[in-house]
């Protein structure tokens, strides 16, 4: 049952409007924005954009405009159900309304998937013109594995928030509002406050949601020849040298705040009716 | 297929749904056997919605529990459901996919295949229009398209809120005679409805609702089977305080310059003789089939005009002139 509401969940993709408005959007967005690191390398003899090294700029913090366009995506897709009725149509002809949140939560992983591999593929052609290929270096490897699998877990953070706030406002503007609101200060002005206010609580209030997700987001953990050239510009140019923290503790701490926001929804989404 | 009669496809017991402040559903008890057409009538705010809602397992009853096909864990009520098809309120679908797709979608959670989709397109005569847009069907259209929904499957119960609202007497009759058909073929049906000319002429059992609970429950054979006296007079009020006061009245309404009354003996002949003992002559005096809009105006008191100058009757005479049979 939870595969044919996969389908169905694909279908509805597919068919909407809002994907390829948002798609079209990211994609426009990350050509401006490898266009421009593309032009800054023809400019800088110390700036180089051919892979692998590219890597560094194209899964650089630009990533998370990716998220938040998924983000966008997951409170469309969801959200509306509730406007639309949709959501109580589905229990009515037949499925559980676990099934149904449950269904809903396979969408993620496939819409967290889409903008990053986006971002990739727009990044990566570009990168991969300049690329001298018979040079025989692999134009991607480990590290950038390892980015990919870190960010794809951010994404998919980014997006587990939405499907957790669209299932407790379930309506698309008030559920879109409240999303950016968290993300954009709703978050900072929580922990600064709650930090103000209790000074043993700080050390935990690092591990906000979204704080936490974007600790994953940061292509120099996962490259230590990138993060080696890193320092080493900085110093030539008196800049602050980039710190990186372990990955253990915020891929973890990641991992549960999905699990957390998923189960919390989940409880929402059953406890009241349709 | 189900006989009918033979076994109750829904029952419950005093189910209770409680807002904050409302009572939506007030202990209600009622059971539908397989094979009826079962109108389930009430005002607006009754609580028709309320009580569908918590069959489909769309709202959670705060006391009482009701069974579906004969079983009520979670368990028998969510494979119970798989036996249904129902809508609820308006069609609710998604606006951007075609009534195709709409159907793939309902057609998925169903296990129905594609042959099964394109069946009950053609069913409801939508089926050249299938490409289209649900954004861009017509109400009538959508109305069609929700039955379609509720059709796929062949399921043994079929619930219908208000299928027929918002269509002009075409579609009216268009949805009638659907329904007439799945009843033919031994389905039964639950079916909301404020169109009591329609559910008198489409079902074959009522139960009206009002403030949440069950007033009336009977066969439509029974409601209409009673007749009732029809009379007028120079003075309807005067008519109606007059009949009010003769033993054999159950009840007495007045409607505009028409009075109605039911007799315990039918007797119509002595009622006139009784009447113009008393100095009021009747225009007209007959015998009339009582309709099921009847019923509901006296069970729910909806659409009802007060008889006139009644604070000057007695209490017993008031008391039945405003009774409920």
């Amino acid at each position: 049952m939870i595969l044919r509401a996969l389908r169905a969940e694909m279908l509805k993709l597919w068919k909407r409007p809002a994907t390829w408005v948002t798609v079209g959007l990211f994609t426009l967005i990350t050509f401006a924005d490898v266009l421009d690191d593309y032009r800054d390398a023809l400019k800088d003899p110390e700036v180089s954009f051919f892979l692998p090294e590219a890597w560094s700029r194209i899964l650089g913090e630009e990533v998370m405009i990716g998220f938040i366009f998924a983000s966008v995506l997951v409170i469309l897709l969801v959200a509306a159900e509730f406007s639309w009725r949709t959501a109580r149509q589905n229990v009515i002809d037949g499925l559980s309304k676990t099934q149904w949140y449950w269904a809903k939560v396979l969408l993620l992983p496939v819409v967290a998937a889409l903008f990053l591999v986006l971002r990739v593929v727009v990044g990566g052609s570009f990168a991969l013109a300049g690329t001298d290929l018979s040079s025989g270096r692999a134009v991607m490897g480990g590290p950038q594995f390892a980015a990919l699998g870190g960010m794809y877990l951010t994404g998919l953070g980014y997006a587990c928030l939405a499907l957790f706030v669209s299932a407790a406002v379930r309506s698309s503007g008030p559920a879109m509002a409240v999303w950016f609101a968290w993300f954009a200060f709703g978050e900072r002005l929580l922990v600064g406050g709650l930090g103000s206010l209790f000074q043993g609580l700080r050390p935990a209030l690092k591990w906000a949601p979204v704080s936490t997700f974007n600790r994953l987001n940061d292509y120099l953990r996962y490259d230590p020849e990138a993060l080696r050239q890193a320092v080493e510009w900085a110093t030539r140019h008196d800049r602050p040298v980039p710190q990186v923290e372990a990955l253990g503790p915020a891929v973890a701490g990641t991992a549960l705040w999905i699990a957390a926001l998923l189960l919390t929804g989940w409880w929402s989404y059953r406890r009241r009716d349709l | 297929m189900t006989e009918p009669g033979d076994s109750p496809v829904i029952q419950t017991f005093d189910l209770r749904k409680r807002y904050r402040k409302t009572t939506a559903v007030d202990g209600i008890s009622f059971r539908v056997d397989a094979g009826q057409v079962f109108g389930f009538l009430g005002p607006n705010g009754a609580g028709k919605t309320t009580t569908i809602g918590l069959l489909l397992g769309i709202i959670s009853p705060t006391a009482g529990r009701f069974e579906l096909f004969g079983g009520s864990s979670a368990r028998d009520l969510h494979s119970a459901r798989r036996r249904m098809g129902a809508t609820l309120e308006t069609p609710n679908f998604y606006p951007y996919l075609s009534g195709r797709d709409n159907l793939r979608i309902v057609a998925g959670v169903k296990h129905r295949d594609r042959a099964e989709i394109e069946r009950v397109l053609d069913l409801v005569g939508l089926g050249r229009r299938a490409k289209q847009k649900f954004k861009a069907y017509s109400l009538g259209m959508k109305q069609r398209l929700a039955l379609a929904a509720t059709m796929l499957g062949d399921p043994e119960l079929i619930i219908l809120d208000e299928p027929a609202n918002g269509l002009d007497p075409e579609g009216m009759r268009e949805i009638r005679e659907i329904i007439r058909g799945l009843a033919e073929r031994g389905k039964t049906i639950f079916l909301s409805s404020h169109m009591l000319w329609e559910v008198e002429r489409t079902c074959t059992h009522v139960a009206i609702i009002q403030n949440g609970r069950i007033v009336r429950q009977q066969s439509v054979a029974d409601v209409t089977s009673h007749g009732v006296a029809g009379l007028r007079a120079a003075d309807p009020a005067a008519l109606a305080a007059a009949v009010a006061e003769y033993p054999a009245a159950r009840w007495v309404r007045q409607r505009g310059d028409r009075v109605v009354a039911e007799l315990e003996d039918g007797d119509l002949a002595a009622l006139n003789a009784w009447l113009a003992r008393r100095g009021v002559h009747l225009s007209y005096l007959a015998l009339e089939a009582r309709s099921l809009e009847d019923v509901f105006m006296e069970a729910t008191g909806v659409g009802e005009s007060a008889p006139a100058a009644t604070d000057a009757l007695p209490g017993n005479v008031r008391h039945r002139l405003g009774e409920v049979p």
